[in-house]
């Protein structure tokens, strides 16, 4: 095989779900009438922003080795905490700053510490008391919404902060502030996951924990980070989610953890660590996106979205022992 | 030979009521190599560990240059000079060739304050290397997963020798490699010792301790059992310190015999 083929067909693997996308819009493009349109393509967009933040802080703490199951609600409990200051009905307090503009980085601030909060607490009982992430997650992710319903009661707020609002509504390029939010995240994270040394760190501390150890990396230091960004960073998503549905109720964003996992492991993550790049995370949010915008647009009923994002997921895990083969060959 | 390099003072480690390391002395010059041999369990590679700063020891103390050291991670040793090379591979296989040469060194370079991994400046620094050492390795942005164990093996052997520092700490360096290998790497020790630097290797290997050694220390339950030049004594006496069935040699043994 000589390199240039070698090359390009290494190009593909690493690519392979961007591929998948394509090819999922080109079918439904030709199959479905109505959706090869820039507004259908703009709407699978945005509907996966709040998805698509969350994603990337579990992508994070994934490849770096390890789990946040929390993630989702986190986001519940900073989109709470912003209905419950900045809502004007319903449990809202309806808090106003002057000037009006001073409540979007006040709210924001509040829903990334609330996460960046949680993230210590699942960093530092993971890393220093060296105890599964997946029990500590799981546990966080229990008490976590269980707090959304104790500072809710059970209710809702609504009608959020015009100021606020803004973001969801204003258009740039076709596309709400939001969805630009979320392209944003997945620009600067991608970096810093590919070009740092900090995201060269978590890439091998979820490859081989020891060896990093050994090679002087400050192991305990770069897992807490990551689960303060994931904290953060489901903060953010939950703040998206505030400004999307206009407030917030108890159960916001539930059903979202399952998602976001089959976007990771879709976007060619794996669950073993060490494997993985955002980029790919972001087009499986798209394809998960698509998908469910293609199932609406046929009218077929909703139960539907999920049996094919399960057959999706498992597809996914498929393609990638299917990739090792291939790549064996290639070496 | 002049102020010693590294100079251990009845070190000990206990595992709750297990002694591994029950006193060991000895010292390691400026470019001198060490070979450190033992039965299984003997304590060798608890004992690397301790110098290399992933495990404390329970007493004793450690001069190294003069100086009163004890690393408490591999970071503090790796800044003070020690550089390890330990027997089960210390690779990340899920990156290629040049992000495990430089793992934990990286070289930036400031994009807008922020430092970016400069890879090209590392690629070209591990080719070198490489080169120089006559690895042969395909490509450097391989994944260490697609390579043979020999070839990961060369890659952490040439890692110190790049790295140099002042002490290298060699845990069974070869178990992987073949014969024409193993040769290559004996010499990068006695290169690197040239340079100045002290080696401590830990082999099971008789053959290859009496190639490459200045001396030789034997170490049984927890003790230092042996402690001669190598040119003073033979592998059958070696081998009956290992056993036990001699104290031969002269050295700070014995302290519980």
């Amino acid at each position: 095989m000589s390199p240039r083929t070698r090359h390009s067909l290494e190009l593909v693997l690493d690519n392979l779900v961007w591929f998948m996308l394509v090819f999922v819009l080109a079918v439904f493009s030709i199959f479905i009438p109505n959706f090869a349109q820039l507004g259908i393509f703009a709407n699978i967009i945005e509907a996966s922003s709040v998805l698509g933040v969350m994603s990337i802080g579990l992508a994070l703490v994934i490849i770096a080795g390890h789990m946040d199951l929390s993630v989702e609600s986190v986001a519940a409990l900073s989109a709470m905490a912003v209905g419950i200051m900045f809502c004007s009905s319903g449990i809202g307090l309806g808090l106003q700053l002057h000037p009006d503009w001073l409540m979007v980085p006040v709210s924001l601030a509040i829903a990334l510490a609330v996460g960046a909060v949680i993230g210590v607490i699942n960093g530092f009982l993971i890393v220093r008391l060296k105890m599964s992430a997946f029990i500590i997650t799981l546990a966080s992710y229990i008490w976590v919404r269980g707090l959304v319903l104790v500072v809710s009661g059970g209710r809702s707020a609504q009608d959020l902060a015009p100021a606020i609002r803004w973001f969801g509504i204003q258009r740039l390029t076709g596309l709400p502030l939001t969805a630009w939010i979320a392209i944003g995240c997945f620009g600067a994270f991608s970096l810093i996951l590919a070009k740092t040394p900090f995201g060269r760190h978590l890439v091998m501390i979820g490859g081989n924990e020891t060896a990093t150890f050994r090679a002087g990396i400050r192991v305990n230091r770069n897992l807490i980070i990551a689960f303060v960004l994931a904290g953060a960073i489901a903060g953010l998503a939950g703040w998206l989610l505030a400004i999307r549905t206009s407030g917030a109720t108890a159960n916001l964003g539930v059903g979202l953890l399952f998602n976001a996992f089959a976007a990771v492991v879709i976007g060619g993550v794996s669950l073993k660590g060490g494997v993985g790049t955002l980029p790919g995370v972001y087009a499986g949010v798209l394809l998960l996106s698509a998908i469910n915008t293609a199932i609406n647009l046929m009218g077929l009923p909703a139960n539907f979205t999920q049996v094919i994002h399960g057959l999706l997921v498992l597809a996914a895990v498929l393609l990638d022992a299917f990739k090792q083969t291939i790549r064996q060959k290639l070496a | 030979m002049s102020e010693p390099l590294l100079v251990l003072d009845n070190v000990t480690k206990n595992y709750g009521a297990i002694q591994a390391l029950r006193g060991i002395s000895f010292s390691i010059g400026r470019g001198e190599v060490v070979a450190l041999l033992g039965d299984n369990g003997a304590g060798k590679s608890t004992l690397v560990k301790i110098i290399a700063g992933g495990l404390e020891p329970t007493s004793g103390r450690m001069l190294f240059e003069g100086k009163e050291f004890l690393a408490r991670s591999p970071a503090e040793a790796k800044a003070a000079g020690i550089e390890t090379v330990y027997q089960d591979l210390s690779l990340c296989t899920n990156v290629d060739v040049v992000a495990n040469f430089f793992m934990g060194r990286e070289i930036t370079r400031k994009v807008l304050g922020v430092p970016v991994l400069d890879e090209r400046a590392m690629e070209a620094v591990v080719g070198k290397a490489l080169a120089n050492a006559g690895t042969r390795i395909p490509s450097l942005r391989t994944k260490v997963e697609h390579l043979s164990g020999g070839q990961r093996q060369a890659i952490e052997l040439n890692r110190f020798v790049h790295w140099g520092g002042k002490l290298v700490l060699l845990d069974e360096p070869f178990a992987a490699l073949g014969v024409e290998q193993t040769r290559r790497g004996l010499d990068m020790i006695r290169q690197v010792a040239s340079q100045g630097i002290g080696v401590v290797i830990i082999t099971h290997i008789m053959q290859q301790a009496f190639q490459v050694a200045d001396r030789i220390v034997v170490i049984r339950q927890g003790v230092v059992a042996g402690d001669v030049a190598r040119n003073k004594t033979s592998p059958d006496a070696v081998i009956n310190m290992i056993t036990g069935e001699t104290l031969a040699g002269a050295g700070p043994a014995g302290r519980e015999q």
